[in-house]
């Protein structure tokens, strides 16, 4: 009996790949990446990003730029779940990952802060009233579990995680679930600092790789128990089969060199899924395009699941969206496995002898029921998602 | 689930025996914190002292983190030394570390750094330590725990949160340990704000009873709890429900209500519409200070009580309500014990906690 109890009912995405689900895929089919210099915020840092182009006016808050990017994404996961603006009358748990948004780190008010011992309070009430999971539940009136998972870059992943474990302990019916992060000035110093960003366009598992770009966006996942969708009348035909989540227990911004931890969270999440390595047809995987991370995570990649694997990473038409990758990928990956194909691994062009495996170079058809979503976080924790479709009746 | 062993490091120590004398001895004031020249009030914090985070071994495993994270790693590094459970299987060993501000000191130098030195020159090691997860981190390479590790952040639920987390993973038996805690610094950006938009004591007490107006003293430290469903015969004590923002947080009364009142709402009122006459009322956030996730200390001080059957004293005893307060230490007989918190929206988070 496979694990199919907890059913995706909507999806919804912004990135710089497109402001919704069917903008992305088509620029996905078409290959279209958007990435350029900083606009957002002043920089002297040279860095290409991958901005958000336009955010829908509705979902503005001000100064909150993560938060509404979470309510674009939450908003069109409603909608394709047949949901609307009022949850009061569910029982629905929100879980969303961030990085940035769990931070004040408003330069502004810290420099006015330091030098006259007084600043305004205006970013600290924002602050105090941006949490993200809250900020949601508030919004859409919910009464449930809420949770903001401040999990460095695996956030979205572990958020997703949290709600599957929710929903098959009973204390929720419907989830929102993923992640949201925005660009800021902040982590692009920060990662700067570490020399893993690049100053060109990011090439994930190529041998030439030079480092990651930074990104933002939001993605959510509807997710919900058998018995709810069948009330609200719901036919969805995905589904989250599976969680794992593992520690490397090794350093704070390394990946452990045997990816042990990686292929624990994976070999987790496809028990839960109650399926075996080969029945996986394609990774979406965190591929940021660091030497380190693509080193280790095409290994594993490769030992579990063989050189034949089809397999991509996103960041190309992206970047890292931190916080917000887990669940955006987990929407690409929802949406791809749905439709049957998955985009060419954008900036893939050679092959690096030190990786048994590569990424897909075109669009790819897919065959078969399951898809894998991996993420990998500063801390060393690793997080695998397993997204199934359903056979219909 | 249960629990098997506590760590706490808090202003007066580390350890649940200093944790218990404190309760035992009572309020002390707090220490006289320096200030920016721009205020001329003194500020009064619950800090934890340089010596607490003395354990060379522990200490030197983590020489690059910041305080924040030292402080979960020796209170984590406790409840899992003081539960027996040395021997538990660590790739079953799961974390959830609760903030909720989070590495904001560490955080801050960083900003000091863009500041100081421009965007391009700010430090590496400073960048990875303000990293919200940090700390749960150390404590999983510390200890050596290869189960899942999460960090979540809530202002004041984040520990409830965590518990609630926990509740369903070891269920799932995703894991069979979880160290679930919180770990909170205090800085000097964060005693600003405090100044600005709440009452600090003026006297340096927290007065948990009076609701209305409220006096904060900021606090520190950090709190864990080794959790299980395993080796029931040694737990300390059952978590028997989380309730947050749900309803039933009332339908089940304790033998002691236990609230988090410290000042960090402007109003507290709504705490008495939950107590009853009947079930007698205590608070022991004047021995730690105003904690956003404060709730952790206030089950350690549970779990002591039903572990010794021992009701102790509120430190602060003034009483305007006329409330059924536990105003003097003394045996008692708790079976059940309920922990309550509100935050600014007015909803309420209950942890129960039972004798084994």
């Amino acid at each position: 009996m496979k694990n199919k109890s907890v059913l995706i009912t909507g999806l919804g995405v912004i990135s710089a790949a497109g402001s919704n689900l069917p903008e992305t895929m088509e620029n996905f089919r078409r290959g279209l990446a958007h990435s350029g210099p900083v606009t957002l915020f002043e920089t002297t840092l040279p860095y290409p990003v991958f901005e958000v182009r336009k955010i829908p006016a509705s979902f503005l808050q001000e100064s909150q730029r993560t938060i509404s990017l979470a309510l674009c994404a939450v908003a069109e996961a409603l909608h394709d779940a047949g949901l609307g603006d009022d949850l009061s009358g569910y029982r629905v748990g929100i879980a969303m990952g961030t990085t940035v948004a769990c931070q004040l780190n408003d330069l502004e008010f810290y420099k006015s802060c330091r030098e006259s011992g007084t600043a305004p309070m205006h970013p600290v009430d924002l602050y105090l009233k941006g949490n993200i999971a809250e900020f949601i539940s508030r919004r859409y009136k919910t009464r449930g579990p809420s949770l903001t998972l401040v999990n460095a870059c695996s956030s979205g992943a572990d958020a997703i995680g949290a709600a599957l474990s929710w929903l098959k302990n009973g204390l929720c019916d419907i989830a929102l679930a993923g992640g949201a992060d925005e660009l800021n000035r902040v982590p692009l110093c920060g990662f700067g600092s570490l020399g893993i960003v690049s100053h060109e366009i990011c090439m994930p598992f190529d041998r030439d790789r030079t480092g990651l770009n930074l990104g933002e966006g939001a993605g959510v996942l509807v997710l919900e128990t058998e018995n709810s969708a069948e009330e609200r009348g719901m036919a969805p035909d995905l589904c989250l089969t599976g969680y794992g989540s593992a520690s490397d227990s090794y350093h704070l911004t390394a990946p452990r060199p045997d990816g042990a931890g990686l292929e624990a969270s994976i070999r987790r999440a496809l028990a839960d899924s109650d399926i075996q390595s080969d029945e996986i047809s394609f990774v979406n995987a965190h591929g940021t395009a660091t030497q380190d991370n693509d080193v280790v995570e095409g290994n594993v990649l490769g030992r579990l699941f063989g050189s034949g694997l089809s397999m991509l990473s996103t960041k190309g038409y992206t970047g890292h969206t931190l916080g917000a990758a887990g669940g955006v990928e987990a929407v690409f990956s929802a949406a791809a496995l749905r439709e049957g194909w998955i985009p060419s691994s954008a900036g893939f062009r050679n092959r690096d002898d030190r990786i048994p495996l590569m990424p897909v170079r075109e669009i790819t058809n897919i065959a078969g029921d399951y898809a894998l979503s991996t993420s990998l976080a500063f801390g060393g924790n690793n997080a695998a998602l397993v997204i199934g479709r359903r056979q219909r009746a | 689930m249960n629990i098997l062993g506590t760590g706490i490091v808090f202003t007066r120590g580390q350890g649940m025996d200093s944790f218990e004398r404190a309760l035992q001895e009572g309020w002390r004031s707090p220490g006289i914190v320096p200030s920016p020249p721009s205020i001329h009030e003194e500020r009064r914090a619950y800090l934890v002292e340089h010596r607490t985070l003395s354990d060379r071994e522990l200490m030197k495993k983590v020489r690059r983190a910041d305080k924040l994270s030292k402080m979960a790693v020796i209170a984590a590094s406790e409840a899992l030394r003081n539960s027996t459970g040395e021997d538990i299987n660590r790739k079953k060993t799961g974390i959830i570390a609760a903030t909720a501000l989070g590495a904001h000191v560490t955080t801050f130098d960083f900003l000091d750094n863009i500041l100081e030195y421009g965007e391009a020159s700010v430090s590496p090691t400073t960048f990875s330590n303000s990293v919200h997860n940090a700390a749960a981190s150390y404590i999983s390479s510390v200890l050596g725990t290869e189960g899942p590790t999460l960090t979540v952040t809530d202002f004041f639920f984040s520990f409830h949160n965590a518990l609630q987390l926990a509740q369903s993973w070891l269920l799932e038996k995703r894991c069979d340990y979880i160290l679930a805690g919180v770990t909170e610094q205090y800085g000097s950006v964060q005693a600003y704000v405090h100044d600005t938009k709440l009452t600090a004591a003026p006297d340096g007490r927290i007065r948990p009873f009076n609701f209305n107006p409220t006096f904060q003293v900021p606090g520190e430290g950090s709190v864990f709890f080794l959790l299980s469903h395993k080796e029931a015969d040694k737990a300390l004590c059952e978590v028997h429900d989380v309730l947050v923002n749900t309803d039933g947080c009332d339908v089940l009364r304790g033998d002691l209500d236990v609230i988090d009142t410290d000042g960090l709402l402007a109003d507290e009122s709504h705490y008495l519409q939950t107590l009853s006459g009947e079930v007698p009322v205590a608070s022991y956030t004047p021995l730690f200070g105003s904690i956003m996730s404060g709730s952790a200390f206030t089950c350690a001080a549970g779990v002591r009580m039903l572990e010794k059957q021992m009701i102790y004293a509120s430190p602060v005893k003034e009483n305007p309500h006329g409330l059924n307060i536990a105003a003097e230490t003394r045996p008692g007989v708790i079976e059940l014990l309920r922990c309550i918190r509100y935050n600014c929206y007015g909803n309420k988070a209950v942890i129960y906690l039972r004798k084994k």
